[in-house]
């Protein structure tokens, strides 16, 4: 697919988003933004994923810390939402270089094995530290905070929709120019042989470590989104298992393509909700899927539908 | 209390909760020394291994016979993934072996939850080996010994199955190279099956012996998995030896640790695992014969 | 003052002595080949002073500054380019995206996260100047991996040759190349060489090559140096024949 079509394809589909709140019922739009939130944070496990191959199983921690610190900053500050949402943003971002850096002593297995040791830690914490995070009952009563300028904006359903809408779009031209900038072709480098990116003379470790830092950042800008969305937090959303949803999103989107894993999340979103009407075991199904997709179709969704379309305008 | 019955007892402890450990470990490092891979789901076939415990306890009124029917069941249910899913992907890079056995770790969850249900259950162990006896007068469960004897009896199966007999010949040659394995003529990929089978029942067997002590549970999993790959890790991927050794320091630094420092149990595993990958970041590659 | 100086190196492995108190000296615009039957150490000697592996003892000594105990990407930083044995690319790239990506690492922006027009210009010009050197152009489009052999060796010395290194080390370049494949690649690097710009520490097998492009040579035989000299005194030398077993062609 050439670049002007999938440009014009994104367009198209942003416009589409934007004008869905005049015509969706509003159980439709919550779902609708759920799946944003998650396909923001699909997006960013990408980066990591996706771009430089590293397998990452503990990405909650992401979305956890930018939930809590959102979820904390709204409840006890009178910070403006779209401020505190993107302090929580960085404050993922800032905690992601501790972790990145240790993370990176390892490669390959021992790297997505010490991510979820990490994952696992912050869950345990968060279980423990009851001042911060509400313990097993987490944060409640999460509110869209007014300001600045007293506008309310945000509070109102088709307003939170557009300031998650327009993360995404902001996120997804960030991401995009970040992988076609010099800085992605090191990550392009990393992910096809590290060794030799290494012997040319980039200092491998160091791009691992900022590319966890903007993962998380974004993670955790999704994370922050959905504490004021939802108006809670809790422990479930650092557990294993979201991890893995997350990684499952990426994988059977489409990893390495940005776009992939959006899709992924509506996907997940689309079929867990079909599911839940007649049962609750979604885990079964996805893990299923998964296999399926690593087996028979690792481009994932969006893989498939470009190959699809570049053979048969040349076919 | 008296210190050195203190001291006793928590090193009992921690050799009954080595044996576990152990038993889990040896079955990852066998699997990993043959096909090298990393087997994600070996958590939950440890915690399959309980809940079919469970289960055979139930059924024939004998630990003793879920003791045989759970490894082999597991075992076989394990032999069998590998058959039809995983011989896919041994052209593949490894990341797609972790996502594959990641896949299935979410299958035997839920698949798990499904079978018997959410609350943690409770099986009882054997009449002969509940109860307790005076260590340095210090009251130590019977059955932690047992796991401790047991422990002891399966390491040396496995030790002489591995020096003894014909397929752990095969297993010992196929590790460290298959293409010469093949060419004298056996089927490395039954070779393989085998050993992932083998590998999974001893997880299985297990999640059995730890059932009466920890009541089987669906948390199980992510857990053990990060235990046992601390292990292989700090004992070398693929080596029998190293398994022990890394089932006993594991064991000693969770009994130990927890006693002084309860809140941290996790923190500790966790700062274990870095200390050995800074020391070892080749852990993956230490491989003894 | 030369420009490669090596003292004393030596590495361990175990109770294996891979390279054993090699002293050498390479003067700035030499070409100086490595030889000796396999498991002399050789690779290892490369590795040494590259970074990959740290010495047991001994030290290295490029222009006059330490090299020893430098992490692999530093070395390169300092000017050291190097190829590999065992062919090292990025397969899915293509060649003019490989030797690019090689290019880049040489730029002060290479990091650059958002746009990069200038440093990509400037890579893409070192890039195909690299190329055309050897004789890639017309494969520049295509993925590295479906590369010929023989074409994959030569990408992997225009990847180095695209960092202006000013010492080039060639791990057997020839190696797996056909007899047409290996007169060409000759060629090519001695058209290179020629002017005495770049100073080259070339490992090889392959004899014929060595004559060709080597001014001096050093023998390696379990790790220490047997010889060192000119091509006619290495020829003539009778460790050199013992070790070799039947004397060099």
């Amino acid at each position: 697919m050439t670049a002007i079509k999938r440009n014009s394809l994104i367009l198209l589909a942003v416009c589409v988003l934007a004008l869905a709140p005049t015509g969706l019922p509003p159980y439709a739009m919550t779902l609708l933004t759920e799946a944003l939130i998650l396909g923001l944070f699909a997006m960013s496990l990408d980066l990591m994923v996706g771009y430089t191959r590293l397998l990452s199983f503990g990405h909650a921690a992401a979305y956890g810390l930018g939930a809590y610190a959102a979820g904390n900053l709204l409840l006890h500050t009178s910070i403006p939402l779209v401020f505190a949402v993107l302090l929580a943003a960085l404050f993922s971002g800032i905690v992601a270089i501790g972790i990145a850096w240790v993370c990176t002593l390892a490669s390959g297995v021992s790297f997505s094995m010490l991510t979820l040791a990490f994952a696992q830690l912050l869950y345990a914490v968060a279980f423990k530290w009851t001042a911060a995070t509400g313990a097993s009952d987490g944060l409640a009563g999460i509110p869209r905070s007014a300001g600045p300028f007293g506008i309310t904006v945000f509070a109102g359903r088709a307003g939170f929709y557009y300031l998650v809408l327009a993360c995404l779009v902001a996120a997804f031209i960030f991401c995009r120019s970040l992988v076609q900038s010099p800085f992605g072709a090191v990550l392009r480098g990393i992910r096809e042989n590290e060794a030799k990116t290494l012997s040319l003379g980039y200092n491998t470790r160091r791009y691992k470590i900022a590319v966890v830092a903007v993962s998380f950042m974004l993670g955790g800008l999704a994370g922050a989104l959905y504490a004021p969305f939802a108006g809670f937090t809790n422990t479930e959303l650092l557990f294993w298992l979201f991890s893995g949803q997350v990684l499952i999103m990426v994988i059977v989107g489409g990893a390495g393509t940005l776009i992939g894993p959006i899709i992924g999340a509506a996907f997940f979103m689309l079929v867990s909700n079909l599911l839940s009407s007649w049962t609750d075991s979604w885990a079964l199904f996805f893990g299923a899927i998964f296999i399926l997709f690593v087996l028979f179709a690792p481009q994932g969704i969006w893989g498939l539908a470009t190959r699809w379309r570049s053979l048969s305008s040349t076919g | 209390m008296d210190f050195l019955g203190f001291l006793v007892t928590q090193c009992l402890n921690a050799l009954s909760q080595a044996a576990l450990l152990f038993f889990l470990g040896v079955g990852l490092t066998l699997i990993f020394g043959i096909m090298r891979i990393v087997n994600f789901a070996h958590g939950a076939f440890f915690m399959l291994g309980a809940y079919v415990g469970y289960s055979a306890v139930h059924l024939t009124g004998s630990f003793w016979a879920s003791l045989i029917a759970a490894p082999l069941l597991v075992g076989g249910f394990g032999a069998a993934f590998e058959l039809g899913i995983l011989r896919q992907l041994y052209r593949r890079d490894h990341s797609a072996f972790l996502m594959v056995t990641f896949g299935l770790t979410l299958i035997m969850g839920e698949a798990i939850r499904l079978l018997w249900g959410v609350a943690a259950l409770e099986v009882p162990a054997p009449k002969i080996l509940s109860g307790i006896v005076f260590i340095l007068d210090e009251p130590f469960p019977i059955y932690r010994l047992f796991l401790i004897g047991a422990g002891i009896v399966v390491a040396i199966a496995i030790w002489q199955f591995l020096e003894r007999t014909r397929l752990g010949l095969l297993i010992r040659a196929t590790s460290q190279n298959a293409e010469m394995v093949h060419a004298l003529g056996t089927d490395v990929r039954l070779v393989r099956s085998a050993v992932f089978g083998i590998g999974c029942g001893l997880a299985g067997i297990g999640g059995v012996f730890a059932a009466p002590l920890v009541t089987a549970s669906l948390g199980m999993a992510p857990n053990a998995v990060i235990d046992t790959f601390v292990i292989v890790i700090i004992g070398g991927m693929g080596s029998f030896a190293g398994s022990l050794i890394g089932a006993l320091l594991v064991a000693f630094v969770q009994v130990f640790g927890t006693y002084y420092f309860p809140n941290l149990a996790l923190a500790l595993m966790y700062l274990l695992m870095l200390t050995v990958l800074v020391i070892r970041p080749g852990g993956l590659l230490g491989k003894e014969a | 003052m030369a420009l490669l100086e090596l003292d004393g190196l030596t590495r361990r492995f175990g109770g294996i002595v891979a390279v054993d108190e090699v002293t050498m000296r390479v003067a700035a615009g030499e070409v100086r080949a490595v030889i000796g039957p396999n498991g002399a150490g050789k690779s290892t000697l490369f590795n040494l002073i590259t970074g990959v592996t740290k010495p047991t003892s001994g030290t290295v000594r490029f222009d006059d500054h330490a090299l020893t105990g430098l992490s692999a990407y530093s070395v390169c930083q300092r000017g050291v380019s190097r190829t590999f044995q065992i062919t090292a690319l990025f397969p899915e790239m293509t060649a003019r995206e490989n030797v690019r990506l090689s290019a880049q690492a040489r730029h002060a922006r290479r990091w650059q996260p958002w746009g990069g027009g200038a440093v990509f210009a400037d890579a893409e010009t070192r890039a195909d100047a690299a190329l055309e050197r050897l004789g890639l152009t017309q494969v520049a489009h295509r993925p590295a991996g479906l590369l010929s052999h023989g074409d994959q060796r030569l990408l992997e010395v225009a990847m180095a040759l695209s960092q202006q290194p000013r010492l080039l080390l060639l791990d057997e370049p020839t190696q797996g190349l056909s007899v047409e494949e290996t007169e060409q690649a000759v060629d090519t690097l001695s058209t290179l060489l020629a002017d005495g710009a770049m100073t080259v520490l070339l490992v090889e097998h392959d004899m014929e090559v060595v004559f060709r492009l080597a001014h001096m040579i050093t023998v390696l035989h379990r790790g220490s140096v047997i010889a060192d000299g000119t091509p006619e005194e290495v020829r003539s030398s009778e460790d050199v024949q013992r070790a070799y077993l039947g004397g060099l062609a």
